[in-house]
């Protein structure tokens, strides 16, 4: 393989990787944190996008729409958490309820956005300054995938300095460890676990602006992406948000490099990576295997 | 659960009472589309053509001044298709099963139609198979199958496109998908053309992300690629593929679903000039009065223009009110069969001096076929392409062909 395709398709498998690091990474930390398995986080990625398109429909403006997107979608997250999610919590059999609850809320967004904005594809275009493609050396790779990887990365490292470097992130690191004692010590839990709810759903928000100049705006997108984040997830981790991360590149690369090589297996090979790393660490790459009281 | 359940009572104001005073049947037809996700938009527009059909029909009147009956459920998946269309038979006594989006959905229920002995109507999938291995008298199909679109498509190839030989086939991994590629590849070598295979990729149904099937189809460097997506798969391909310059260095051939109006009109100006596309129905072609008073008349009752899935509805409603008319009654199955059996169909989309028929042996619509290039066009809003300089395709070149039918079977089974 010469060094161009080479590059290529890691950049290729790259820009996938981000995005489903994006969407995948909200879906890990409201489990580590919150306790919380979210069938519904493809719904947010679907609000977000929808919520952008509404917006883009007034102002025209890509930016305006990436922040409505997401700040809509944690919104509706929080609010979620707040007067539903929350009502469940240590209830015996909490995990059934939190399957009904969350599947329940992939049906009623659906709906919701059929109804309000039809069940015809919508457009979000890129904005006009990422419209065109880099050279690099003579592999040809579009802007707007150099933006995506970009912010992911950006996320990647505003993650790493609010869980490391700040009270509040510390106290979300606590959260997910103990928060029965970080209760005890004087720390608002519920407070903390709608702010984290919040912060997760938006990303998933912002996960579905960025994809939808380049995917396909309709009913039911959001659904599409819970196996392959579910993936995601359970290689790097769950409750990983640095798992998220690893987790996101294999599956990005592996799928980039698989198309390349072995294009016949190549949706298989995900599920392949993952049932190595259930075999060889099931607890996931970057879990500890002892995950903490909840 | 989600269950869409509309009646559409055809009859007129005035003429509702007097049908009811005088005992006129009620004849219902049973009906099954993707009414949520991402075919949703299939079962809307073939939801809108099926009440502009029925107005059509009340019109025209019915033996006996019968009036049709329309129920429309969600199809969701095969097992639920299947226990809904046996309870239209059993419980709501429906004389017709009628409409679904997927192959695989469609091959369940025809199984149901075959063993209760009840015409089903297919309007909208695709899969070669219903009309040739699976074949059963009871199935007619109103729109046409993917050997006709890749038999018109492998025509294109061989006279329109001058000195290739690599040729790539990218396509979802299931039957549809498949199947094109099979077909396509079936004609192109019974027409006698020369060609290598440089690459095959089988992305999954809804595959959100392109991106490395697009730089492998670079690498690859195909003179043309195939295509056998539909729907939003195909307008995120497109999307993706167009900032790598692919469209620029190789001819695009998607003649299924390719140019169906729902990818022109989310691609609006990112549609790319010069794809070589077409579908089951076009907006614009052939430029008849009749294609144009059926695409305004859905374009007024839903404020859009239509895809092609609402054609094969509407078409598949005018059988059904035309057999009866031949039979005089919706009760004698087997002369219903009779009379669907090579019937002339009046369609949207024929061109002036052709109609469509059903062709007796197979029970599939005949139609010609239509292949276009994109290029600009703002008359069918929000597109901003549409296709133009069509290459038309004789109906009788297409289907049917028991060759192909024989080898389908021999591959596929009965």
């Amino acid at each position: 393989m010469d060094i161009n395709t080479f590059i290529a398709q890691f950049i290729s498998g790259l820009s996938t990787a981000m995005l489903l690091f994006l969407i995948s990474s909200g879906l890990t930390l409201i489990f580590g944190v919150v306790n919380v398995l979210n069938f519904a986080h493809g719904s947010f990625y679907l609000l977000g996008t929808y919520f952008a398109y509404q917006l883009m429909q007034l102002f025209n403006n890509f930016w305006v729409g990436l922040l409505v997107g997401a700040v809509g979608a944690g919104v509706v997250g929080m609010a979620i958490e707040f007067f539903f999610l929350r009502r469940i919590y240590g209830r015996a059999q909490e995990g059934a309820f939190q399957l009904l609850m969350t599947f329940a809320f992939i049906l009623i967004f659906d709906d919701m956005v059929k109804y309000i904005w039809g069940t015809e594809y919508k457009t979000i275009p890129k904005p006009a300054s990422l419209m065109g493609s880099l050279n690099i050396g003579s592999v040809t790779v579009p802007s707007y995938n150099v933006f995506i990887i970009i912010t992911g990365f950006l996320v990647v490292i505003f993650a790493w300095y609010f869980l490391m470097k700040t009270d509040t992130g510390k106290q979300v690191r606590a959260c997910s460890l103990d928060r029965v004692m970080l209760g005890l010590l004087g720390t608002n839990v519920p407070m903390i676990m709608t702010i984290v709810f919040g912060v997760a759903t938006a990303m998933g928000g912002l996960a579905g602006v960025l994809a939808a100049p380049l995917r396909t705006v309709t009913p039911g997108a959001g659904v599409e992406f819970i196996i392959d984040s579910m993936i995601v997830v359970v290689i790097g981790g769950f409750g990983n948000f640095w798992g998220a991360l690893l987790g996101a590149l294999i599956i990005g690369e592996v799928l980039s490099f698989g198309i390349l090589w072995m294009p016949e297996l190549a949706t298989v090979l995900t599920f392949i990576v993952m049932i190595i790393v259930l075999i060889v660490k099931p607890e996931g790459l970057l879990a500890k295997k002892a995950m903490g009281r909840k | 659960m989600k269950r869409t359940l509309i009646s559409l009572l055809l009859i007129v104001a005035l003429v509702a009472p007097l049908s009811l005073l005088y005992g006129a049947e009620t004849i219902k037809i049973g009906a099954l589309y993707t009414m949520t996700g991402r075919g949703g938009q299939y079962g809307k527009d073939s939801e809108a053509a099926i009440k502009i059909a029925l107005d059509e029909v009340n019109k025209q009147g019915l033996p006996g001044g019968a009036k049709l009956e329309v129920i429309i459920t969600d199809d969701k998946n095969p097992q639920y298709a299947v226990s809904v269309a046996k309870r239209y038979i059993t419980d709501e006594k429906c004389k017709f099963l009628f409409g679904i989006i997927s192959t695989a959905i469609g091959l369940a229920v025809t199984e149901v139609s075959k063993e209760h002995k009840v015409i089903f109507v297919g309007t909208d999938h695709a899969g070669t198979d219903l009309t040739a291995n699976k074949f059963q008298k009871y199935y007619f199909r109103s729109s046409n199958n993917t050997f006709q679109s890749m038999m018109a498509g492998a025509m294109y190839l061989k006279d329109e496109l001058k000195g290739w030989k690599k040729i790539a086939y990218i396509g979802p991994d299931y039957a549809y998908g498949r199947d094109q590629w099979m077909e396509l590849k079936w004609a192109l070598d019974k027409l006698g053309v020369k060609y290598e295979v440089v690459g095959e990729y089988w992305p999954k149904l809804y595959e959100p992300d392109y991106t490395s099937y697009i730089t492998a189809i670079m690498k690859a460097a195909p003179d043309v690629l195939v295509n056998g997506m539909w729907g939003g798969d195909t307008v995120a391909f497109i999307k993706q593929a167009k900032p790598y310059g692919l469209f620029n260095k190789m001819k695009y051939l998607h003649v299924d679903a390719g140019g169906n109006y729902e990818v022109f009109a989310a691609l609006g100006g990112d549609m790319p000039e010069g794809l070589i596309l077409s579908a089951r129905h076009h907006n614009n072609w052939p430029d008849t009065k009749e294609n144009k008073e059926y695409v305004q008349k859905f374009f007024k009752a839903t404020g859009r223009y239509p895809t092609y899935a609402a054609e094969g509805a509407y078409v598949g409603i005018h059988m059904i009110a035309e057999a009866i008319r031949k039979v005089g009654n919706a009760n004698d199955t087997e002369a219903l069969v009779k009379a669907l059996e090579g019937m002339k169909i009046k369609c949207p989309e024929d061109p002036p001096g052709f109609t469509s028929y059903i062709d007796p042996k197979t029970h599939q619509i005949v139609q010609v076929q239509a292949i276009g290039v994109t290029m600009k066009n703002n008359k069918f809003p929000p597109a901003k392409y549409m296709l133009g300089n069509f290459k038309v395709y004789p109906a009788e070149k297409l289907w049917p062909n028991f060759e192909y039918i024989e080898y389908m079977t021999k591959v596929k089974g009965k």
